[in-house]
């Protein structure tokens, strides 16, 4: 029953959000001041907006860590110690796409990508691509750290590939591409899948968590750039083939 | 108001839905967590779906239009210096606010031994994020492609990383996802386009976006510089 308890120990999360916002907060209120000068009206519902926010990002993030973090590291180790170590692979796999759909950011970017687009790319193209990219790179993260592959081997081609396509590729979508690296690194991407890959290296042994952690990140950052060019491509493509 | 706070419940429903029927498919398949271990999962995949409405409603009535706002008052000053002092200073702020940056500096400090400290890391990478998120600004009012700017800044990383320790390789790569937390992106993203959609000649679809993808690159050249010096 105190396992359970541990949800409502919430004070780190709530002064982590709080710092977070406020430098944000200062600054609106700082334009608000000199420059804007909205009607009260209208800022009262922007600063709804913001608790909103603000309430919401304190939930997710203390459901990611008391109840996703534990279950993610447990799940690495069992997993680790089974038998077929080639399941961690299509295991990965899954892990990657669920856990960037239900990334905060992912999310806000597909919705003002369609936005700005009008329509044009859709958030949900945009979400499911992303996710297929983060789920093929977390595969090959785990296959890394099951059989002990450097990380180089994986980021520097990977960067390579990256700075060719730039020649090719539609600016919106490089745009769009780049932008979307920085959001698949969301909370809940790194602490899940963070934790089972820590997880999986530790019942590995010989080999440092710490270091095996590391270059994760750098794998799934680098995986909807690679896969929202592509689309790119591909929507080009098809834009020549109907001319 | 209210159908928009349907349409963020039913997709905060859809976000959450596929992770926990995947544990719950391994946990009655593959491993079988604790049951105490797995109850916390339940719990906590209600609270982050409780928490992701909420979330993506408040954003979108609350955060998208600041930052937006913020951007559309920019260019009106008429001076490309204040547009650059605010970018380079909202950049510096909010990656010296963001959570992760404290938990990269103290992975940074245990892999150099202390010789390099949370200060000194912490300044460099909000550095590096002021001055590329300035830079990005920059580009947007000259109309420089976007893909110069990414070329160079990834040619200069993968450069760097040839020379920089090697234990601050991967640190350096992942120092890239640090900045950029669900507070800040959706900030600078409507940042970005609310400053396209009054500049002449831009559109936010073409010119807006970019910014975050940007913004990360700061922190991955500023942590492989400290490496440079360390080594």
């Amino acid at each position: 029953m105190n396992e359970l308890l541990k949800f409502l120990e919430i004070g780190e999360i709530l002064t982590e959000v709080a710092v977070a916002l406020g430098p944000l907060l200062l600054f609106f209120g700082l334009f608000q001041v000199f420059f804007l000068r909205l009607p009260a009206a209208y800022i009262v519902n922007l600063v709804k907006g913001v608790c909103m926010a603000f309430v919401g990002l304190v939930l997710f993030l203390q459901g990611v860590k008391v109840g996703f973090l534990p279950a993610g590291t447990e799940m690495g180790v069992l997993l680790g110690a089974s038998e077929n170590k080639w399941i961690l692979v299509p295991i990965g796999f899954a892990f990657g796409f669920v856990a960037t759909i239900a990334e905060p950011a992912v999310r806000i970017l597909g919705f003002e990508v369609e936005k700005a687009t009008s329509g044009f790319i859709r958030a949900r193209v945009i979400l499911i691509t992303l996710a297929s990219g983060v789920a093929v790179f977390v595969a090959m993260g785990m296959f890394r750290t099951v059989y002990g592959v450097p990380i180089h081997y994986f980021v520097i081609p990977g960067y390579l590939i990256i700075l060719g396509m730039l020649r090719f590729t539609n600016p919106t979508f490089v745009s769009i591409a780049f932008d979307a690296g920085g959001v698949a690194t969301g909370p809940m991407t790194v602490t899940f899948v963070m934790a089972l890959s820590v997880g999986v290296a530790t019942i590995l042994g010989n080999r440092s968590p710490i270091l095996d952690g590391f270059g994760l990140i750098a794998l799934v950052a680098m995986a909807p750039i690679l896969s929202l060019m592509s689309l790119g491509l591909l929507y080009s493509w098809r834009k020549r083939k109907r001319a | 108001m209210l159908s928009g706070l349907k349409h963020s419940l039913i997709e905060a429903f859809q976000a959450v839905t596929p992770i926990t029927a995947v544990v719950i498919i391994l946990q009655v398949s593959l491993v079988s967590l604790p049951t105490v271990t797995f109850l916390r999962f339940l719990i906590g995949a209600f609270l982050v779906m409780l928490g992701l409405l909420f979330f993506l409603h408040g954003v979108k009535i609350g955060l998208l239009p600041m930052g937006e706002l913020i951007g559309e008052e920019l260019p009106k000053r008429g001076s490309l210096w204040f547009i650059l002092l605010i970018a380079f200073v909202l950049g510096f702020v909010v990656t010296v606010a963001e959570p992760d940056v404290r938990v990269l500096a103290h992975q940074v400090d245990v892999v150099s031994e202390g010789n390099i400290g949370r200060g000194l890391l912490i300044l460099t990478v909000a550095l590096g994020v002021g001055v590329f998120v300035c830079m990005a600004m920059l580009r947007i009012v000259l109309g420089t492609p976007i893909a110069y700017l990414f070329a160079v800044g990834y040619l200069l990383v993968l450069l760097l990383s040839a020379f920089t320790h090697p234990n601050f390789v991967p640190i350096a790569f992942d120092a890239g996802g640090v900045t950029t937390g669900p507070v800040t992106v959706p900030f600078i993203l409507a940042l970005g386009i609310g400053t396209t959609s009054v500049l002449g000649g831009k559109s936010p679809a073409s010119d807006g976006f970019g910014l975050v993808g940007l913004a990360s690159i700061g922190p991955v050249l500023g942590v492989m510089l400290l490496g440079m010096i360390y080594r």
